[in-house]
């Protein structure tokens, strides 16, 4: 039962592995063992889902390896609630993703390698519980992106001028950048904590206010990056317009989560004076990215870049949730995170499924879709109907709970900032509505009628899979918000509301001043 | 008798060497190929016999030689690239007009010098090991003597190396007048004991072996030779210097600084702190332009001297191990971009960056190679480089806790990893990315494929299970009193 988690990490790169050894030219076979390894990941995260236990608030199914004792590092796995919530969108989307995968005919041993080392980096991350391996995890999902860009990426000409290799090039020093910013702060961690152990460092240690002084925006803007906070953000539409559909998937489905999970799970917790300090640039940055990305996303014509656009503007919710500092702020973000992950991924899948046949997916030359894609039309209004928070759908939920806790906090910036979020919901469903009504509804243009819809159950399956989680998680929001409001009350905000010196009377080692370990 | 125990290594390879002199009398031309391979697996023999060989406390020669951890450590090092480098000499024998065994034979003269320099406790043993690997690779260097750009190279590295060696032993002129030693021991005994600044002499003394040491390891402001010599140089020697030279120079520095000098570590800490940071940025700024692949190399090397004087820079237990970890991956990671160039140019006869254009569907395994070595030098996981970057990078934050002005080093250090992903990347979009105009595959050698296999595993194996080259390394750095 311990393994279960660490076999469901690891499956994926393992099963990368097998394919990188034993050469194999039959595509089918390929697919099939990516298919695999993914599937049994995602049924294993949902056995781990199941039989999570809901009244203990710290880490579940830990198992762990000693892997370098001179550093006192380990590979050990563990879930709390938040990261739970996570890996189960990973499951998800790498295995809706492998499904999708099928337009794929060129180089698929390659592409399989790639997307399935992607798989267990990003996994890799929300489930360890080590310093070490969370970046190693971290860095992992970063290169794989740049050659299924660079390789099986598209991006049509436009305004931009930009080719896929530029994108794709530009999000890899972009991440990279951030990463190594963020390894800056986490070496100074370790150095001022003492160790490696991500759960000792959050209940046991206090560092030195000058350390959570510094450390915290290394972390905040080395993650930012990737959580495409403003005005780091312009890596990530140009990313997914010239990324193949189960990339993007990936990509701004759970990739770009690493972000703002690496700000919960570490900065906040770890830091929380420093995080106090900055929270209120963060919450006004949250709202650039709201508003900023939004107005954008208004005036983009590519299908692709429309999505890009509302994905940066929606991570703006999650930081905006975060800045909050407070539980209902912090589980909101988590649970959109969830949603919108999903979401996303799903727009996207829907777009490469129309994008694969007509080759265009500008909004203006589209019309009419719905009617000869019925069955991607349908989804495709739901997708939009989420993404601009209808009741029902996840997004919903969770987008309450943000506007609910960054009003609940109280200050001045704080009440600007959530009237700016809701009024970012309007400019969503704008620009939303208006691409879907364009290209799926009005007057159906007669070069489309070659067009063929999703008939057989294996090609509705994925689109049908994502919506449901969708709606499960919207009617019953509980299912998720149980476990994460526990785990972020316990691990991460009870930190965040002590001081420095009722912590040092409190816990065994603690007060830390900055010695070398 | 000890004495001849502690220098076997270096025996077996001056034999062998004098040895393959006579066998090529009797050679006939076309096995000349074949002379190479036996020679190789020779080394790779000898690699193995080394770990049968027990690290000794006591110092040989009157104290000019150690047959320590580190120098163990080293010694491998070096008999690992001597192995693959004349692998590679023998696939690029064709290319050698004349004197084919004559050029193993230097590789391995050459190698001797390092095998010595591994041990050096003195600096006229120094100076005298210095000189056998420079002497040989200004010939080495210029072996294709019809090609201007290989003359170049070699009159390059004999006019800069030839100076840098007057500087060397000038300084240690200095020391010797000024101290009365030339032990590193007793120079660290004295020193630590006297208690006082050390004298201007003294100090004007050290500068100047540090010049001579900063030109083996192409540091700022003694790095200009390094692309001019790498790209003009026969592809194997390039490999060489790349790997073995630079470790050899890295060594050096490690047992003049931490064994010798530390005592006066105050002196040197910030100027190698300072010139860690310029060799950074020049090394990875200058090799954003390049279009030949080993002019780029030479950038490149540039660049990860700097990150490992980083380490050397923190003055820590942690850096010394993590410089001798960061050379130990460097050297798989090189020798496969190494042998993947040789087998690419051998097919194209260029070694222009678009000449790599579309490698990946011309040769799956040398795309990959190729590809994964750039990966490996730019420090992605899961591939040895990650880690070796990380170590670095610790041993600085770590010195950053007492000493602030480490965080702007850790800055520089973090700026220049964007910076070589870009270029390295470059290489990576011509092999997977781009379409080649010849798209006819590439054909390679059966011991070409062996030792591209070696190194590939070796740097993922490196990168995914540290423990085993962590271990080696912090044993082999324990020599020196560092915390």
């Amino acid at each position: 039962m311990e393994a279960l988690l660490t076999i469901a990490v690891l499956l994926p790169l393992i099963a990368a592995f097998v394919l990188f050894m034993f050469p194999s030219k039959n595509p089918k076979a390929i697919r099939a063992l990516a298919l695999f390894a993914t599937g049994v990941s995602l049924l294993i995260t949902l056995t781990l889902f199941a039989s999570f236990d809901r009244t203990k608030s710290g880490y579940q199914f830990v198992h762990s390896i000693p892997w370098l004792p001179s550093y006192g590092c380990s590979l050990k796995f563990g879930v709390d609630g938040i990261s739970m919530t996570l890996l189960l969108l990973v499951g998800f989307i790498s295995f809706c993703g492998t499904l999708i995968s099928s337009e794929i005919h060129d180089r698929e041993k390659e592409y399989y390698i790639l997307f399935l080392t992607l798989t267990t980096g990003i996994s890799g991350t929300f489930a360890t519980m080590d310093l070490f391996f969370f970046y190693f995890f971290y860095e992992l999902a970063v290169i794989p992106m740049y050659l299924l860009i660079g390789m099986w990426g598209s991006l049509p000409p436009g305004k931009h001028g930009r080719t896929k290799e530029y994108a794709t090039m530009k999000l890899t020093l972009y991440l990279t950048a951030g990463a190594v910013l963020a390894l800056i702060g986490l070496l100074g961690i370790y150095f001022v904590g003492g160790t490696l152990d991500i759960e000792r460092l959050q209940h046991n240690i206090w560092l030195a206010r000058g350390t959570q002084m510094w450390a915290f925006p290394c972390l905040l803007f080395g993650f930012g990056f990737l959580a495409s906070l403003w005005p780091f953000h312009t890596w990530s539409p140009l990313g997914y317009a010239a990324a193949p559909t189960a990339a993007s998937m990936m990509h701004a489905g759970v990739l770009k989560k690493l972000g703002a999970y690496g700000i919960i799970r570490l900065a906040l917790p770890l830091l929380p004076e420093g995080a106090r300090h900055w929270a209120n640039l963060l919450a006004i940055l949250a709202c650039f990215n709201i508003l900023y990305a939004g107005w954008t996303a208004l005036t983009q014509k590519d299908w692709k870049f429309v999505i890009g656009y509302s994905s940066v503007s929606h991570m703006g919710y999650v930081l905006l949730g975060i800045a909050t500092l407070n539980v209902v702020g912090v589980t909101g973000a988590v649970l959109l995170m969830f949603a919108h992950g999903v979401m996303a991924a799903l727009t996207f899948a829907l777009i490469g499924f129309f994008y694969h046949q007509t080759h265009n997916r500008y909004v203006p030359d589209l019309s009419g879709l719905a009617r000869k894609i019925p069955f991607i039309g349908v989804c495709m209004v739901m997708a939009v109907m989420a993404s601009s928070g209808l009741p029902g759908f996840a997004n919903f939920a969770s987008e309450v709970l943000v506007f609910l806790g960054s009003w609940q906090q109280g200050t001045a910036v704080f009440r600007v900032a959530t009237i700016c979020a809701v009024w970012g919901i309007v400019v969503t469903a704008t620009y939303m509505l208006r691409a879907v009504r364009t290209s799926f509804f009005g007057p159906f243009d007669e070069k489309w009628s070659m067009l063929k819809d999703a008939v057989t159950f294996r090609q509705k399956f994925p689109y049908a899979l994502l919506l449901a989680a969708l709606l499960t998680v919207g009617f019953c929001p509980r299912l998720l918000t149980d476990i994460i409001k526990q785990s972020v009350a316990t691990s991460v905000v009870s930190r965040l509301s002590t001081s420095a010196e009722t912590k040092a009377a409190s816990t065994d080692t603690v007060y830390n001043t900055g010695a070398t370990p | 008798m000890m004495g001849l125990y502690a220098i076997q290594l270096e025996c077996l390879v001056a034999t062998w060497g004098i040895v393959l002199l006579l066998v090529d009398a009797f050679t006939p031309i076309p096995n000349k190929r074949l002379v190479g391979y036996l020679a190789a697996g020779f080394v790779a023999v000898a690699l193995l016999y080394s770990f049968a060989i027990q690290p000794i406390d006591e110092p040989f020669f009157h104290g000019m030689f150690r047959l320590d951890p580190f120098a163990l450590y080293f010694k491998r090092l070096f008999l690992l690239a001597l192995a693959v480098v004349l692998l590679m000499a023998a696939e690029f024998s064709p290319r050698l007009e004349s004197g084919v065994v004559e050029f193993y034979a230097l590789l391995m003269f050459c190698a001797v010098g390092m095998l010595l320099i591994a041990s050096v406790n003195d600096f006229i043993l120094l100076f005298v090991s210095l000189e056998l690997v420079t002497i040989t690779f200004y010939v080495l260097a210029s072996y294709l003597r019809r090609q201007l750009p290989s003359l170049e190279a070699g009159t390059k590295y004999l006019i800069l190396g030839a100076l840098s060696s007057g500087f060397t032993v000038y300084g240690i002129a200095y020391i010797f007048g000024t101290t009365g030693t030339t032990n590193f021991t007793t120079l660290n005994a004295q020193l630590s004991a006297s208690n006082v600044q050390p004298t201007a002499a003294f100090t004007f003394g050290m500068l100047l072996v540090l010049t001579g040491l900063g030109f083996k390891i192409a540091s700022v402001p003694f790095q200009v030779w390094a692309p001019d010599v790498y790209q003009g140089a026969p592809t194997p020697v390039t490999a060489f210097l790349a790997v073995g030279s630079k470790a050899a120079g890295f060594a050096l520095l490690l047992r003049v600084l931490y064994a010798g000098l530390l005592p006066v570590s105050m002196v040197w800490n910030a100027l190698i702190a300072v010139l860690a940071g310029a060799t950074l940025l020049y090394g990875n700024l200058g090799a954003i332009p390049q279009r030949n692949i080993k002019r780029l190399m030479g950038y490149s090397s540039i660049g990860h001297a700097g990150y490992m004087l980083m380490g050397v820079a923190a003055v820590n237990a942690l850096g010394a191990g993590a410089v001798l970890f960061y050379l130990g991956q460097y050297a798989f990671t090189n020798l496969c971009a190494f042998l993947a160039i040789v087998a690419v140019t051998a097919a194209t006869g260029s070694d222009e960056i678009p000449s790599f254009s579309g490698l990946g569907k011309r040769s799956p395994i040398l795309g990959l190679a190729l590809f994964l070595s750039m990966m490996s030098l730019a420090g992605i996981p899961p591939l040895s480089g990650f880690f070796g970057k990380f170590q670095l990078f610790a041993a600085v934050v770590q010195r950053a806790q007492t000493d602030r002005f480490y965080y702007v080093l850790a800055a520089i250090g973090a700026a220049a990893v964007v910076i070589s992903l870009y270029f390295y990347l470059g290489v990576g979009r011509a092999i997977y990315l781009q379409e080649a105009e010849d798209a006819s595959p590439i054909a390679i050698s059966k011991p070409m494929r062996f030792g591209l296999y070696v190194c590939m595993a070796a740097m993922i194996g490196i990168g995914i299970f540290q423990r085993p080259l962590v271990h080696a390394s912090i044993m082999a750095a324990k020599i020196f009193p560092l915390r």
